[in-house]
């Protein structure tokens, strides 16, 4: 697949040379590389990549591909060549469409998915990559009408993808499973019309708020792990099932004085939920709601707050999710020196589990091509994920270079 | 950030001043023709930043702007061009004469492919990318948030002036009070100075370039120094067009998503 969208991407790029197209080429080239604070102190993460970005501009449309160059020292399967995006993009006053690999972002919420369903995370390194980083694209087709106050917008994704996890056997962010299981964690489903995604976002943008309604039958991408047994191999097998379901949902934004107020809301029609024994799964109907608050502080002072809760509807003891069960994120930045120094502190909580992931960062950009980054994650708590990840706490640098 | 911006925030001043008697003009008047001058009813300019710290080192920033008036309103969408770690970043604001009103804003962020809504009153205190200008120098600030007085008149490089004292009537503001050296031959400002909190000399506009573009006059160059932190920025304005045409579909959040 990537191969043949590069095709297409250079041949496109000769053309529009041909003709005197304006030709742009940009991007990065940064370095991060992360070390566990405590005994064995191993690399956590390590890997350098070369980010480049291509925008070809036609008359109403442009061609826009993004190519990652990855060496990975830890984890070998993920050093290569990778296609991030590559899109054709046409528009006038009334109508755009954009097919391709794209990214594609729904909802106010900043990090946690509520009706932002549509481009799958990758979850391989866990978080150590910007949240803009561990987005993925899908291969599909998106329509929009673009008006003054409203944004009407049809996507279809004939090919899905799924969150990926870090099941690599070598890989410091892997959960703690069987040794020994195989592991069957599928990429997407089989590409046929039945399995597409489709969805419809109407947004709206007024002078006091702006509000969004969607609808979007998908995939859960989060894999719900059922464990069985593979007679032939004598071995655990460990599978990662995505069911589809329908979501219906919405969001809305709105300033109030240096407050501004993001909520989501969205009911899941038949998600699949793992049961306690990792034997089997259910689908049941659940509601999911976003609350969250930007206060714009002045002095550069910026603070945000999230609250995400579950609601499970039907509900029955066999499930290993809690009939309601909730999260908060916060994060605080404040720039000096010009804007030339950034200093953050994220926090992530899950509260039904008691666990805890805190990142304190500092980004100084150098010059105007150069930005130095560092900083610290704490994980910590009773239970869950995050508290198993408590080995990993660990400091990290990064070094960017922008061309 | 057109020329718009910035001469109507604070600073600066072209209005016909030949008709203007200067005995019983009041410093409010004075302002008030800044605000009326004419500008047509749609601009764009292409806007170099550059941003010299104490020891001398430059950064730069490119910017395209767009505004439109809608009635007493004002519309503005900027996108950043350089440097590339905010290339595609746009800004779109309404901003509203009514001074109850908090202006409207959104900016979108090319590496997160999403529009936020930001709040639209607080970032006016905020520096704007790092500059020494704040959103509310490259904004435009109400008349009615200063008291204004005429102080004197004296000659800035030769030129006649008014020289305007404006003091917030809020004291939520970054500054306590500035003083505003009026040229009347183009009625564009020569100079202004902004005192902190404690009275003292904070930031220093210095308009070093004027220029007039179909009948229209406009700032073609100035400069911004903290005089306390000895960091400078200069503002170079190109291609400036008036009354262009322009709809109402250019200050859109998909117009911002689309970009250039």
């Amino acid at each position: 697949m990537a191969n043949g969208w590069w095709l297409v991407v250079g041949l496109a790029a000769a053309t529009a040379f041909a003709q005197e197209s304006p030709f742009q080429f940009n991007g990065f080239v940064d370095t991060y590389h992360a070390v566990q604070t405590q005994w064995p102190h191993d690399l956590t993460s390590s890997r350098t990549r070369l980010r480049t970005e291509m925008r070809v501009d036609y008359e109403d449309a442009y061609l826009f591909a993004s190519l990652n160059a990855v060496h990975n020292s830890i984890l070998d399967d993920r050093t290569g060549v990778q296609l991030q995006e590559a899109y054709l993009n046409y528009s006038n006053n009334f109508l755009e469409v954009r097919a391709g690999r794209q990214i594609v972002v729904w909802g106010v919420a900043d990090g946690l998915r509520v009706t932002d369903l549509i481009s799958p995370v990758d979850y391989t390194e866990f978080m150590s990559s910007d949240y803009d980083d561990l987005r993925m694209a899908v291969d599909g087709f998106r329509v929009k009408y673009p008006g003054e106050r409203v944004n009407a917008e049809i996507v279809y994704v004939p090919a899905p993808r799924y969150f990926q996890m870090p099941i690599q056997a070598e890989n410091p962010w892997r959960p703690d499973m069987p040794e020994n299981a195989i592991l069957d964690f599928p990429e997407g489903p089989d590409t046929r019309f039945k399995n597409g995604d489709f969805g419809t976002r109407l947004s709206f943008f007024l002078s006091n708020f702006d509000f969004s309604v969607s609808a979007l039958h998908t995939h859960s991408q989060s894999p719900v792990t059922v464990a069985g047994y593979d007679f032939e191999k004598d071995s655990i097998v460990i599978r990662g099932v995505h069911e589809t379901m329908t979501m219906i949902g919405g969001d809305i934004s709105m300033p109030l004085g240096e407050f501004v107020i993001r909520a989501e809301v969205a009911e899941y029609f038949g998600e699949a939920l793992g049961y306690k024994s990792n034997l089997d799964y259910a689908r049941k109907n659940t509601f999911n709601a976003l609350g969250g608050i930007d206060w714009y502080a002045g002095d550069n002072w910026t603070f945000m707050v999230q609250y995400l809760h579950k609601y499970i509807a039907d509900y029955t003891d066999e499930l290993a999710a809690e009939k309601n069960s909730s999260e908060m994120t916060f994060r605080i930045s404040k720039e000096l020196l010009n804007n030339t120094l950034k200093l953050s502190l994220y926090g992530m909580f899950d509260i039904d589990n008691l666990a805890y992931y805190a990142r304190a960062a500092g980004d100084y950009a150098v010059t105007d091509q150069v930005t130095l980054s560092a900083g610290y994650d704490h994980f910590g708590g009773k239970r869950g994920q995050l508290a198993n990840y408590d080995k990993n706490c660990e400091v990290w640098a990064k070094a960017k270079y922008y061309f | 950030m057109d020329l718009k911006m910035f001469k109507k925030g604070a600073i600066l001043v072209v209005a016909m001043a030949s008709l203007v008697a200067a005995e019983g003009l009041s410093g409010r008047d004075v302002i008030q023709k800044v605000k009326d001058r004419p500008d047509g009813d749609t601009r764009s300019s292409e806007l170099s930043m550059t941003l010299i710290n104490k020891a001398g080192a430059k950064r730069e920033r490119k910017i395209t702007s767009f505004a439109m008036d809608v009635g007493k309103d004002t519309k503005q969408i900027m996108f950043f061009r350089y440097p590339n770690d905010v290339k595609g970043t746009g800004f779109l604001t309404v901003d509203y004469d009514d001074i109850s009103k908090d202006d409207d804003k959104w900016l979108y962020l090319p590496a997160m492919k999403k529009t936020r809504r930001i709040s639209g009153k607080s970032s006016k205190t905020d520096y704007f990318m790092g500059s020494d200008f704040t959103y509310d120098d490259v904004g435009q600030r109400n008349i009615d948030e200063d008291t204004h007085t005429l102080l004197r008149e004296e000659k800035v490089d030769g030129v006649d002036c008014w020289v305007i004292e404006s003091v917030p009537k809020k004291n939520d503001e970054i500054f306590s009070k500035k003083v505003s050296w009026i040229r009347k031959d183009c009625l564009i400002a020569a100079k202004v100075e902004y005192y902190d909190k404690l009275g003292k000399l904070h930031r220093f506009l210095k308009v070093e370039k004027v220029t007039q573009v179909d009948g229209f006059w406009a700032i073609a160059k100035m400069s911004m120094e903290n005089v306390q932190t000895n960091h400078k920025t200069i503002l170079e304005f190109g291609d400036l067009k008036f009354n262009i045409p322009l709809d109402a579909k250019t200050f859109t959040v998909p117009r911002l998503e689309r970009g250039l």
